[in-house]
C-alpha cells in the first residue's frame, strides 16, 4: 500500500458571506483509505471537497498534503483529482482525448501516455470505447470515463463529489462495488462525498457524518451505527428510536433511566450524562413479547400500526408512557403476527440501549428530510 | 345550446348542425381560432409589405407602387440606373459590406474575451464592469450616435468621421450583444468542465485555450452573424458618422431617397442587402447545427436561446 | 493569483474599448452639453465639471417645459409613444400567447415567422410602407376603398387622403410595424417559460380559462410585458427617421426629430447635447429599471 496521499485538515474555515459552510473542520486522512464525507445537503461536504481540490480557497486553517499545506495551491498545480458529480467530461472530445488530456502536463511521451490510457480504459472496463464522443455514452460509462481520466493521472488522492448521484439505483449498486476494487487494486487515498447513507457504509473505511459545516462525529461505519454520539448521527445513519428520558447514575458505567413509572436499565452511559437525555435502540433490537411478558426493561404498549416492507414489518407501538416505538420484526415465518389495537409487551434489552445528549426536540426530527437530494 | 333557444329558433333551422358548431366554438380542447386568426393577420402584416416592396425591384417599368412585369432591370441591366451600373448604389453597398466585416472581426474576439472575464472575474471592479457592458444594450441609439458624433468631432478629431469612425461605432453597440450570447453559451456549459480541465493540470489560459473556446464556437460564429446582421441594418450610427457620400450605407441611401421618387433600382439594393443577410443567417444556422451535433439537443437550443437572449436582450438596434 | 489575472486580462481590451467609445463618448453628450462653442458656433466641450456651463441646459430646460417652444413636441412624442405602446400591447400580446401556447405543430414556422422581420433593416420596412402607401400605391388604394381613410379624418387622426402627407395616425402605426416584433419577442419568451401545468392547476382549482388567464397567466407575464413595453419605448423616444420617412411634416415631428436637427443641422450642437442629456436623463429610468430586471433573470438563469 502507498504511503503517500495523507491529508491533514487544521482548522478548515469556508464562509461565503453571512454563512459559514465550513466551519473549523480538523481531519486526517491516512494513505490508502477510503474515507467517506456524508450529510445532508448544505452540511458543507462539498465544499470541504472543494477546498481540498483547491477549486475555493479557505478562510482559514490547512489543508496538508503528505505534509505540504496546498491551501494557496492553484488546482493545476495541486496533486489530487476530482471525480465530478456531473462528470463534467469535456463534450467536445472523444473519450480517449478525455482519459489522455491530463496527461499532457505530466511531461509524459507520447507512447507512455497511450499506454497509460489504456491502462486506465482497462481499469474501469472501457476498453473499445475510445473514439466516442461522451454524448455517445450511456451514464454508467461516462461515470467510468470521469473515473479513468482523474485515475491515468495516478493521483495519491481521489476525490469523488456523489459520483453515483446521477445514476438509478441498480447502476449504483455496481458501481459501489466496482469502485471499492479499484481502489483496492491501487491502494490511493479515497474521499468520498455522498448523500447516501448505503453508500457510505458498504464502501468506507471510515465516514465522517457532517451537520452545519461540522463533523459530528468520525469513525468506522460499524462504530457509527452501532456507537452514535449523537441523536443526528444515530437518525442519519439507519432508523433509530429515540425516547427522551431522565439519567440517573448507577455507580458503574451503566445508568437507570426514567420514563414516565417505568425505569429501564442501560449497559452503557457516558460519563457527563445526567437528567434529561435520549434513550436510543435501533428498530431491530427491539423484542416485542407477548402482553403481560415481564421483567427488566419491559413495558407494556399498544400496536398502533403495523407496516408491511416484504422481508419484514415495521411494528409501531405505543407505549403506556405515550412514547412511539418502532419495532422490525423479521418476516422470518415463525414471527408473530400483529395487527392494529394488538396489546403487546416491548423489551429493550440493556446492552442494545445508547444514552445519547439531547431533550425530546430532537425526537421530532425527521430522517427522512435529512437525505433529500442536495440542489 | 338549450332547448328553449332550439325552440325559439324554430325546427327548420338546421338544428343538428348549428350545435355542434357552437359546441366546437365553446371546446376548451379547442383550438383558440381568436387568436389564431390575430397572429396570422399581424405576421401577413409584417411581411406583405416586404414581399411586395421585393417584388417591385424586379418590376420592368419605373413603378416601385405597382407591379410592372418582370426583369431584372434594376438589378443590372440598366445601364445608368441599376444597382450594377450607378455609383452611388453601389457604393453604398460596398460601404456597408466593409463596415459589417470589419466589425464582425473586431468586435466578436472582444466580445468573447470580455464575456469570458466578466463570467468569472469576481470581487472589485466586476460590478462596474458588469454594468458598462450590459448599458450599451439599452441606451437609445439617438443617444449612443450623438455621443459618438460628438466625441469624433471634439475629443478624438484626429480620427474624425468617416469609415473608421464607423466601424468604430458598430464595433462599440454590438459588443454587447456578442458579450450576452457568449455568456449564454458559458452558462449553459457550466463551470464544472473548466475546474475538470484545471483539477486534471491544465493551467488557466490552457483552460481557455483546450475547453473554453471549443466549446464556445457556436457562440462565436451566432455571434459573428448577429454582429454582422446588426452592423448592416444600422442606420443612425452610420448617418452619424458619416462624413460624405462615400461612406453613405445601404440604409442610408434608403432613407435619403425613399421620399424622393426614385426608380425600383433602390428596392433592387434592398433586396440584395436581405438576400446576403438571410443567406448570411441560414449558413451561421448550420455551421451552428454541425458544431453542436455530438452534442445532444440540449445545447443546441441553448445556443439558440443565447441568440435569442441577445435579441430580447437588446432590442431594436 | 494567476486565476483572477487571466480573466481580467481577458475583459481588459473589450473594457477599454467600451471605456474609450461608450463612457467617453456619453461624456462627451455632457461636455458639449455644458460646453460653450466658438465664434463659427463649433462646440467647444467642457470637460472638467467645474468649468460647466448651464447655459445650454438652462435654455434646454425651458424649451421643453410648457410654454417653451419644444413642448408641443415633447408632448406630441409622449402621446404618439404611448398610443403606440398600447397598440403594441393590444397586438403584441394575444400573438405572443398564441405562438407560446396554441401554436403546436406550426409553432416553428410561426416563430420563424415572428424573428424575420429582425432580421430585414428597419429601414428597409418602413420604405416598403413609403411604397404602399403613395398616393397610388396598393396600400392607398385598398385604405381608400374601405372607406378608412375617411373614418381617420372624422377622428380627427388623419387631414385629406395622402397617407404621407403629415399625418399622425401614418407616424403612430408605423412606430408600432417598426417596434412591434421586438415587443413580441421577449413576450414570447417569458410566456413560453411559463409553466403549464399553472395553468392546469389553476383550472383544476375552478377557474374559467378567462379567470384562469387574468389570475394566473396575466400576473406572471407581467415582467414580460414591461420588458417589452420598456425595450421598445427606449427606441421610439430617440426616433427620428420614421417621422421622417412615413411623413416628414413639423407638424408630427418627434423630440428625435428636434434633436437630430440641431445636432446635424449645424449651428446648435451644444443645444442638441444639452437636449440629448435632458432626454437620457428621462429615459434612464426606464434603462435602469430594464437592467435591473435584465440581471435578476441572469441571476436565476446561472442558479438554474
Amino acid at each position: 500500500m502507498s504511503t503517500k496521499g495523507d491529508i491533514l485538515l487544521r482548522s478548515l474555515v469556508k464562509r461565503y458571506g453571512e454563512v459559514v459552510a465550513v466551519d473549523g473542520i480538523d481531519l486526517e486522512v491516512p494513505p490508502g483509505e477510503f474515507f467517506t464525507m456524508l450529510g445532508p445537503s448544505g452540511c458543507g461536504k462539498t465544499t470541504t471537497l472543494r477546498l481540498i481540490a483547491g477549486f475555493e480557497r479557505p478562510d482559514e486553517g490547512e489543508i496538508l498534503l503528505d505534509g505540504v499545506d496546498m491551501s494557496r495551491t492553484p488546482p493545476h498545480k495541486r496533486n489530487v483529482n476530482t471525480v465530478f458529480q456531473s462528470y463534467a467530461l469535456f463534450p467536445h472530445k472523444t473519450v480517449e482525448d478525455n482519459v489522455g488530456f491530463g496527461l499532457r502536463y505530466k511531461k509524459v511521451s507520447k507512447a507512455e501516455a497511450a499506454r497509460r490510457v489504456g491502462e486506465a480504459m482497462e481499469l474501469v472496463r472501457l476498453s473499445g470505447l475510445g473514439h466516442r464522443k461522451p454524448g455517445q455514452l450511456s451514464g454508467g460509462q461516462q461515470q467510468r470515463v470521469a473515473l479513468a481520466r482523474a485515475l491515468v493521472l495516478e493521483p495519491p488522492v481521489l476525490l469523488l463529489d456523489e459520483p453515483l448521484g446521477a445514476l438509478d439505483a441498480r447502476l449504483r449498486v455496481d458501481l459501489q462495488v466496482e469502485l471499492k476494487r479499484i481502489q483496492e487494486t491501487l491502494g490511493i487515498t479515497f474521499i468520498y462525498v455522498t448523500h447516501d447513507q448505503d453508500e457510505a457504509l458498504t464502501m468506507s473505511d471510515r465516514v465522517a457524518v457532517m451537520r452545519d459545516g461540522h463533523i459530528e462525529q468520525c469513525g468506522p461505519p460499524q462504530e457509527l451505527y452501532e456507537e452514535p454520539r449523537t441523536a443526528f448521527v444515530a437518525n442519519f445513519l439507519g432508523a433509530s428510536n429515540l425516547v427522551p428520558v431522565s439519567v440517573a447514575r448507577n455507580g458503574g458505567p451503566g445508568a437507570n433511566l426514567t420514563l414516565g413509572a417505568f425505569t429501564l436499565q442501560a449497559d452503557e452511559c457516558p460519563d457527563e450524562l445526567q437528567g434529561e437525555a435520549l434513550a436510543m435502540i435501533r428498530p431491530e433490537r427491539v423484542r416485542l413479547e407477548a402482553h403481560g411478558a415481564t421483567g427488566e426493561n419491559r413495558m407494556p404498549g399498544m400496536v398502533e400500526e403495523v407496516v408491511y416492507l416484504g422481508f419484514h414489518q415495521d411494528v409501531r407501538v405505543r407505549l403506556a408512557t405515550g412514547a412511539l416505538v418502532r419495532a422490525d420484526v423479521p418476516n422470518d415465518g415463525d414471527a408473530v403476527e400483529y395487527a392494529q389495537g394488538d396489546a403487546v409487551s416491548v423489551h429493550l434489552p440493556p446492552r442494545y440501549l445508547r444514552v445519547l445528549a439531547g431533550d425530546a426536540s430532537a425526537t421530532d426530527s425527521d430522517p427522512t428530510a435529512a437525505e433529500a437530494e442536495p440542489a | 345550446m338549450s332547448d328553449t333557444t332550439l325552440l325559439e329558433r324554430g325546427i327548420g333551422a338546421a338544428p343538428d348542425r348549428r350545435p355542434r358548431r357552437r359546441f366546437q366554438l365553446r371546446d376548451p380542447w379547442g383550438h383558440p381560432r381568436g387568436l389564431a386568426l390575430v397572429t396570422w393577420i399581424y405576421i401577413l402584416w409584417s411581411l406583405v409589405p416586404v414581399l411586395l416592396a421585393i417584388r417591385f425591384a424586379f418590376n420592368q417599368g419605373r413603378s416601385r407602387s405597382a407591379a410592372q412585369g418582370w426583369s431584372l432591370r434594376w438589378f443590372t441591366q440598366d445601364p445608368n440606373l441599376s444597382v450594377l451600373h450607378d455609383p452611388t448604389l453601389s457604393s453604398a453597398l460596398q460601404q456597408s459590406l466593409t463596415l459589417a466585416f470589419f466589425a464582425m472581426l473586431i468586435a466578436t474576439p472582444l466580445g468573447v474575451g470580455l464575456a469570458l472575464g466578466l463570467q468569472r472575474w469576481r470581487g472589485p471592479g466586476s460590478g462596474t464592469a458588469n454594468v458598462t457592458t450590459l448599458l450599451p444594450l439599452v441606451t437609445p441609439e439617438l443617444v449612443f450616435a450623438v455621443g459618438l458624433f460628438l466625441l469624433f468631432t471634439t475629443a478624438f478629431k484626429t480620427i474624425g468621421l468617416g469609415t473608421t469612425a464607423q466601424i468604430i461605432g458598430h464595433v462599440t453597440f454590438s459588443l454587447s450583444f456578442v458579450v450576452v450570447i457568449v455568456r449564454g453559451r458559458l452558462a449553459t456549459i457550466g463551470s464544472d468542465v473548466e475546474e475538470a480541465a484545471a483539477d486534471l493540470g491544465a493551467p488557466p489560459w490552457d483552460v481557455v485555450r483546450r475547453v473554453l473556446v471549443p466549446l464556445l464556437l457556436p457562440a462565436i460564429a451566432a455571434s459573428l452573424l448577429i454582429v454582422f446582421a446588426l452592423s448592416i441594418d444600422d442606420f443612425v450610427v452610420s448617418q452619424y458618422l458619416a462624413s460624405g457620400a462615400d461612406t453613405t450605407t445601404v440604409p442610408m441611401r434608403i432613407y435619403a431617397q425613399a421620399r424622393a421618387a426614385p426608380t425600383p433600382a433602390l428596392n433592387a439594393l434592398a433586396t440584395i442587402m436581405l438576400t446576403i443577410t438571410l443567406l448570411a443567417l441560414g449558413l451561421a444556422y448550420l455551421v451552428f447545427k454541425f458544431m453542436t451535433r455530438g452534442e445532444g439537443g440540449g445545447s443546441a437550443i441553448g445556443g439558440l436561446a443565447g441568440i435569442e437572449a441577445g435579441i430580447d436582450a437588446g432590442g431594436s438596434r | 493569483m494567476t486565476r483572477s489575472l487571466i480573466w481580467r486580462v481577458l475583459a481588459a481590451p473589450a473594457l477599454v474599448w467600451l471605456a474609450l467609445f461608450f463612457l467617453v463618448a456619453t461624456y462627451a453628450i455632457v461636455s458639449v452639453g455644458m460646453g460653450n462653442v466658438t465664434t463659427l458656433f463649433e462646440p467647444v466641450p467642457h470637460w472638467n465639471p467645474l468649468d460647466w456651463n448651464v447655459g445650454y441646459l438652462k435654455q434646454a430646460l425651458s424649451d421643453v417645459a410648457p410654454g417653451g417652444q419644444t413642448w408641443p413636441v415633447v408632448v406630441r412624442t409622449i402621446a404618439y409613444v404611448f398610443v403606440a405602446m398600447a397598440l403594441s400591447l393590444v397586438i403584441g400580446y394575444p400573438v405572443a400567447y398564441y405562438a407560446a401556447r396554441y401554436a403546436g405543430r406550426s409553432r416553428g414556422i410561426v416563430l420563424l415567422l415572428l424573428v424575420l422581420p429582425f432580421w430585414i433593416s428597419y429601414i428597409m420596412r418602413m420604405f416598403a410602407w413609403t411604397n404602399l402607401l403613395a398616393p397610388d400605391g396598393y396600400a392607398s388604394k385598398v385604405l381608400d376603398a374601405l372607406g378608412i381613410d375617411t373614418l381617420m379624418n372624422k377622428l380627427g387622426v388623419m387631414d385629406g387622403s395622402d397617407w404621407l402627407g403629415g399625418q399622425p395616425v401614418t407616424v403612430v402605426l408605423a412606430l408600432v410595424y417598426g417596434y412591434l416584433p421586438f415587443f413580441i419577442l421577449p413576450l414570447y419568451a417569458s410566456l413560453d417559460r411559463l409553466d403549464h401545468r399553472l395553468i392546469e392547476a389553476s383550472r383544476d382549482l375552478g377557474a374559467s380559462p378567462m379567470q384562469s388567464f387574468w389570475r394566473v397567466v396575466l400576473p406572471l407575464s407581467k415582467s414580460g410585458i414591461l420588458a417589452g413595453l420598456v425595450l421598445i419605448a427606449l427606441p421610439m423616444f430617440g426616433d427620428y427617421f420614421t417621422q421622417d420617412l412615413m411623413s416628414g411634416s413639423p407638424d408630427t415631428s418627434m423630440i428625435g426629430n428636434t434633436i437630430n436637427g440641431y445636432v446635424q443641422g449645424g449651428s446648435e450642437k451644444s443645444l442638441g447635447a444639452a437636449l440629448t442629456l435632458l432626454l437620457s436623463i428621462f429615459l434612464l429610468v426606464f434603462m435602469l429599471g430594464y437592467l435591473r430586471s435584465m440581471r435578476a433573470e441572469q441571476r436565476e438563469a446561472a442558479a438554474a
